[in-house]
């Protein structure tokens, strides 16, 4: 009668346990919705007027007049920080003792740590759909063509599962939700070391060279390609190569934790 | 073959300011079929015993098999095999009750539909059919423990793993429990299972092994135990120190407890007379007088030098006494 679940299996269970408890606390999503959709109205407000329609035919130009264009991926990128929640999930589990029950049962850990990246993955997902949403309706028009919105949203549920294991990571290691909300000061130099303003070329000194080795630059570079300029496969491509090594690396991080998170607890 | 077969274990925790060895040397086997409690008191080294058994800590030294597999280098056949509720109780607030055993059985590989069946059968079995729709964090602490023992049911399995499964419950609920339990063994599953209460290791289990500061200090049933005793205990109460004082010359092979001396004699009501003759002629006056057969609380301080604290058989010191 009993079977031994494939991966995948457990990994859908995981996840659907996670998604029902979300589900169950959506208050507790509005504050971050509320945040990356205010980034795009504020950026798009003040600075859309330096850069933006007027400054065409200017070396300001860099959106090719369309602003939105040009800070939508910021926003997106912004909403990230709502992945960065999902090490509190595992924190929970930690606290109440279910993280412990799970590695008492041939659960494989890699689905224990995937299930909550997942699902901070996908509310990734669904605040950049509102974000582009708000995108559309304000001016966003990618350059090449609609499938651009949803290239956009790939790399955003790629790079939010990211930011997901890096947030799942330090909870496991800390085993508080302190250390897992800790972490999400990441995301300032994330965001704030990377061409996030202007493109990389304005850029100078440290911090040309610091935006360089920042992962974000290339998934805003990547998301911004298909947005302003159109098909430009190798951008594009080393969007996907750093949001990808990102989550793989934080994933890997996550359960080397994991292994030794019992003997703390 | 042994269900649980634990060898000289040890574990030490290394903090960045101290070692702490919460096991120093742990051996037992338990057959299967049997409740085999393991009774301390608080920081003995229960629950990282049970830990150690159950794959979730790594063992310092020494060897534990499990139905014959290695916990350490077998970890994944140990946990197809085991069921384990811990001290703290892993349960999800936010979910239902049937939620739970629903996902839980998903998770141990039963098909949609054999989840059904099976999450209905377990809630009937711990009395929680009516609250199974209900989220977990409306349960009282006794529902909370009857669902935690139910989610470690959930894999039939050969053995059964109960880290202070009573602790926190009022009579009546802690009763429920241990006639649940009772009927696991029944029908074949082996239990191990971790307390404070001298009360419940003699009631439940058939063996026991009493540890203490991470050793086993004694281990073999309630009777077998009490036996070791060598006969029944007689308890002389003092209500003044000096009568106190005055006893202890006069008698042989006393422990004291508060203002009680307790010694160990064959047929101990039959010698009382001769003892408060021998007392009262030497004008000591003595509070009350009487003779019992030996308790597990006994066997306690005999092996350990001091009383189970917060046990309900323990009512006359309040402190307990370490001998030096
Ligand atoms: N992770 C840990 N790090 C350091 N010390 C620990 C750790 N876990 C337990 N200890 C110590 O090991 C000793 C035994 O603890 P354990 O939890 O096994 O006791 P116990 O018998 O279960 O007690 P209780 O009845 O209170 O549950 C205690 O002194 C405890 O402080
Ligand atoms: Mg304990």
């Amino acid at each position: 009668m009993i079977t031994k679940p494939s991966f995948f299996i457990q990994l859908g269970i995981l996840t659907k346990r996670l998604i029902l408890r979300v589900l169950r606390r959506p208050l507790a999503e509005l504050p971050n919705i509320f945040i990356s959709a205010f980034f795009l109205f504020v950026y798009d407000g003040a600075l859309g007027g330096v850069f933006g329609g007027t400054a065409s035919g200017t070396p300001f130009d860099f959106a090719n007049g369309n602003f939105v264009n040009f800070i939508l991926p910021v926003s997106i990128v912004s909403a990230s920080l709502s992945g960065a929640a999902s090490g509190i999930y595992l924190v929970e589990d930690i606290e109440s003792g279910v993280f412990k029950r799970y590695q008492s049962m041939p659960i494989s850990r890699w689905a224990i740590i995937l299930a909550p990246m997942i699902v901070g993955a996908i509310r990734v997902l669904l605040q950049a759909s509102l974000i582009m949403l708000i995108g559309k309706i304000i001016g966003a028009d990618p350059a090449v063509g609609t499938v651009g919105f949803l290239i956009v949203l790939s790399l955003a549920f790629i790079w939010g599962m990211g930011f997901a294991g890096y947030s799942v990571a330090a909870g496991v290691k800390s085993g508080s939700s302190q250390g897992a909300q800790a972490a999400t000061f990441l995301f300032f130099p994330a965001i704030f070391l990377a061409p996030t303003f202007v493109p990389r070329e304005a850029l100078k000194g440290w911090l040309e060279t610091a935006a360089a080795y920042n992962p974000t630059t290339y998934v805003i570079e990547s998301m911004r390609s298909v947005m302003v300029e159109g098909w430009v496969i190798d951008v594009l491509f080393r969007g996907y190569l750093a949001a990808g090594i990102f989550a793989a690396v934080t994933l890997f991080f996550a359960v080397v934790s994991a292994r030794k998170a019992t003997e703390k607890a | 073959m042994l269900a649980v077969e634990v060898k000289n274990i040890k574990k030490t925790f290394k903090t960045k300011k101290d070692t702490v060895e919460a096991v120093k040397d742990v051996s037992f086997s338990v057959e299967k079929g049997e409740i085999f409690g393991l009774l301390g008191p608080n920081g003995a080294g229960k629950s990282t015993t049970i830990l150690m058994l159950t794959t979730l800590l790594r063992i310092t030294d020494g060897e534990a098999k499990i139905l014959g597999s290695d916990v350490a280098t077998e970890d994944k056949s140990v946990r197809e095999k085991i069921g384990v509720a811990l001290q703290d109780t892993g349960i999800d607030n936010i979910l239902t009750g049937r939620e739970l055993f629903f996902s839980t059985a998903r998770l141990w590989g039963y098909s949609v539909k054999d989840s059904e069946t099976r999450t209905n059968e377990l809630l009937e079995l711990v009395g929680l059919t009516e609250a199974a729709d209900r989220r977990v964090k409306t349960y009282s602490g006794g529902m909370k423990r009857r669902l935690d023992l139910g989610l470690s049911l959930v894999n039939s399995p050969e053995i059964l793993f109960l880290d202070e499964p009573t602790t926190g419950l009022d009579p009546g609920s802690r009763r429920v429990l241990w006639d649940e339990i009772k009927r696991l063994r029944d029908r074949g599953v082996t239990v191990i299972l971790t307390t404070q209460y001298l009360e419940e290791a003699d009631e439940l289990a058939d063996r026991i092994a009493i540890i203490d500061e991470g050793l086993v200090v004694a281990e073999g049933t309630s009777d077998q135990l009490k036996a070791s005793i060598g006969g029944d205990v007689i308890t002389f109460s003092f209500s003044n120190n000096s009568d106190l004082e005055n006893a202890k010359k006069l008698l042989t092979d006393y422990k004291q407890e508060g203002n009680d001396l307790r010694i160990t004699v064959q047929n101990g009501a039959s010698k009382i007379p001769s003892f408060v003759n021998k007392l009262t002629e030497n004008n000591i006056e003595i509070d009350a007088v009487s003779a019992s057969k030996p308790t597990l609380d006994d066997v306690f301080l005999k092996v350990t030098g001091y009383r189970l604290e917060g046990s309900e058989t323990s009512t006359k010191s309040e402190q307990p006494i370490k001998e030096s």
